[in-house]
């Protein structure tokens, strides 16, 4: 049944939105032919309600006129965005990762992802995840690293992967602690090693790393899809080659991965869905602010959202006062 | 000589006060005999943030989290005003067996005068040596009447204790079944207060009775909920503000959560009374050892042990919690990833550090869940 605010013309499509904690990312696909019509990967830089309405204005500025059938949203702000855009269909990052890597290739067994702040393994057996790990307490390895120590280098980030393969003998560079490995960099500059050679030493440390900790126990079998912002790095993907022992294949979408496949969950999702606000964003105010409940001595940090400076929604309080208060037939104070 | 400074003491000071840390709803057992037997005590403030921080600055770091916040109870308790404390001693591993003396000589250095009484993990001979020793002063100070009302006293809060685990048991399978999830929060604050108000054993099993009435009348969804088994190390597994709520995290996300360690079960474990539980604890410990020969302590062969009981039982996974650092659960972690690669079971390994790791814990348990969905419905969501 055509609902009467579809517009005829209208292209329907599911859209997904990954808000990372460096990176927004954000994919359309077509109803139907599950074809990607757009994607962008575009930095958070701290203000994740700037970096979603970014990409609505990149919707709406787009000449096909779109018709959002259903949106999710994924990654570490994948609440805020939710609420931002008026969705229920939130999904945790390591599922939507999953969905899109056994979307492009059912055979996966392995999908390793690497972000800006997490890594993560994910097992894949019978087209199925079994088990997954992620990076603990330490975010040593990650994207953010690679930015930093690009930025130390004075080199771009995007090219670490050239100069990494251009390097013959990779300096040896102490992987466990990112604060040690930074010294061991420095160390080795100050005796004149080359930076191609540090660079390359660096993507050694990272995947040895990961493979000691992240992947600490996991079997890592063929396939293996590399997904997320670090799989850029053509230095990083060959030292995966090598200490696994195993082709490691990197698909076109490999750094909206997580936006694509949380497009791939909204076209599954069945039911009544709200209605997509996503533009709303672009013509009113929001802002989030916090303040601490004082009702219990949790004291939760209770953030707020405000649509033209009037209070809308709650979250992150754990008693549900606030965030659940109305569902349950509650007063909200 | 020393008599005469003993009852100077007492003059001076008056009978002691007791504390004891925070470990779920142990406080109710606690108060409960303090109650009963007319000792006065302190209660512990709420674990919060600011516990966590007060145990994390007189620490070293590496020291694991469960050390952390106990600590940060005592120092709570004793600035206001405890000055008898009264902890649960554990097992050789941790902290070489040393765990409550490394907390009493934290207290210590830090100026703190107190007197320590430490509740055996195990009752041996040994133990009731070093009980004995400290309980000397102690005794001297208790009245003939708080002697004559103790087994009242110790009866009253084991009975406590036992329909608090009992109504924490229905809570986590109620959660997972229940509507709205945190109606079950709400009823079981109230249920807790309500035994832990409760002075007679009638009132306690007729409050017990009435809060399981009013349970069963929380509106269910219907659907049919997953089932896990919590394992790993004791303090973790049992108090809430360590493990990060990890039980109703996963309650709201409609898995029943079954857990092995509650403090009736550690004590009688311990007391070594119960032939019956001896014998089930020795052939729980069996089911290891095709993966683990030895006997590396602490919780850690039980860990893995409880992992195969649960394939046995065909429930839908393991979610392993423990203290980042803890030497015998590290050790478990890496076997029981074997165990669920062999078995196929789904275990979930959370070493838990920091408070501010909420976000990541629900990613982790939101992605578990959905494997054990995909597991049972066989199909990708």
């Amino acid at each position: 049944m055509e609902s009467p605010h579809v517009n005829r013309e209208a292209v329907p499509v599911y859209l997904g939105i990954d808000v990372g904690s460096v990176t927004t990312k954000m994919v359309l696909l077509a109803a139907g032919s599950m074809e990607v019509l757009d994607h962008v990967y575009l930095r958070t830089k701290g203000d994740p309600i700037r970096s979603i309405r970014q990409v609505m204005e990149r919707i709406e500025s787009d000449p096909r006129p779109f018709q959002v059938l259903a949106a999710a949203t994924t990654g570490s702000g994948r609440m805020l965005a939710a609420k931002l855009i008026g969705t229920d269909l939130i999904k945790n990052e390591i599922t939507t990762h999953t969905l899109a890597a056994l979307t492009i290739a059912p055979d996966a067994q392995t999908i390793i992802e690497i972000g800006g702040q997490d890594s993560k393994i994910i097992i894949v057996r019978d087209r199925m995840a079994i088990d997954f790990n992620m990076n603990t307490v330490c975010a040593a390895g990650t994207g953010s690293f690679l930015d930093q120590q690009a930025g130390r280098l004075g080199v771009k980030v995007e090219d670490m992967g050239e100069m990494a393969l251009a390097s013959e003998s990779p300096a040896s560079i102490s992987g466990r602690c990112t604060v040690f490995a930074e010294t061991d960099m420095i160390h080795k500059q100050q005796i004149g090693v080359g930076r191609n050679e540090i660079v390359a030493g660096l993507c050694q440390s990272l995947v040895r790393n990961y493979l000691a900790t992240v992947a600490r126990g996991k079997q890592i079998l063929a396939p293996v899809v590399f997904q997320g912002g670090v799989a850029a790095n053509k230095g990083i993907v060959k030292e995966f080659e090598r200490q696994t022992g195993h082709p490691i294949e990197v698909f076109p979408y490999y750094g909206v991965a997580g936006a694509y496949g949380a497009a791939i969950y909204a076209s599954k999702a069945q039911g009544q869905r709200p209605p997509f606000q996503g533009f709303e964003l672009l013509k009113r105010e929001f802002a989030v602010d916090s303040f601490t409940c004082r009702k219990c001595e949790e004291e939760c940090t209770v953030l707020r959202l405000h649509r033209d400076a009037k209070a809308v929604s709650f979250w992150n309080d754990r008693c549900g006062r606030y965030s659940e208060g109305k569902k349950q037939g509650q007063e909200q104070s | 000589m020393e008599s005469a400074v003993a009852i100077l003491y007492f003059l001076c000071v008056g009978i002691m006060k007791v504390t004891f840390p925070h470990l779920g709803s142990m406080y109710i057992f606690c108060k409960a005999i303090a109650e009963e037997a007319g000792i006065p005590y302190v209660l512990p403030p709420p674990t919060t943030d600011k516990t966590r921080e007060i145990g994390e600055f007189h620490t070293n770091e590496s020291v694991c989290l469960p050390l952390k916040i106990i600590l940060g109870n005592f120092i709570e308790a004793l600035d206001a005003g405890a000055d008898t404390i009264v902890m649960v001693g554990s097992g050789p591993p941790c902290r070489l067996g040393l765990y409550d003396r490394t907390i009493k000589i934290i207290l210590t250095d830090l100026g703190y005068e107190f007197r320590w009484l430490t509740i055996p993990g195990i009752f041996t001979w040994q133990a009731f040596l070093q009980n004995h020793d400290e309980t000397k002063e102690l005794r001297r100070e208790l009245t003939i009447a708080n002697f004559l009302k103790f087994p009242r006293a110790i009866m009253i809060g084991w009975r406590k204790m036992r329909w608090c685990e009992h109504l924490e048991g229905l809570a986590a399978k109620k959660r997972a079944v229940a509507a709205y999830p945190l109606e079950v929060e709400r009823w079981l604050q109230e249920a807790l207060a309500a035994l832990d108000k409760a002075r007679s054993l009638l009132a306690i099993s007729r409050v017990g009775k009435k809060s399981v009435d009013a349970l069963n009348e929380i509106k269910e969804h219907g659907r049919k909920p997953l089932k896990v088994m919590m394992v790993g190390e004791v303090y973790t597994v049992m108090e809430p503000s360590i493990n990060m709520n990890i039980e109703q995290r996963l309650g709201h996300q409609g898995v029943e959560v079954e857990r092995s360690s509650y403090f009736s079960s550690h004590i009688r474990r311990g007391s070594r009374l119960d032939k019956g539980l001896l014998k089930e604890r020795a052939e729980l410990m069996e089911l290891a050892v095709p993966y683990l020969k030895y006997d590396v302590g602490a919780e850690c062969n039980f860990s893995v042990a409880e992992t195969v009981l649960a394939k046995k039982r065909d429930y839908d996974g393991v979610v392993h919690v423990y203290p980042f650092s803890c030497m015998p659960e590290t050790t478990a972690a890496s076997v029981l990833s074997t165990v669920a690669t062999e078995l196929g079971i789904p275990v979930l390994s959370l070493p838990l550090d920091r408070k501010d790791m909420g976000l990541r814990i629900d990613t982790q348990i939101e992605a578990f869940v959905d494997i054990m969905h995909m597991k049972r419905s066989g199909h990708l969501l």
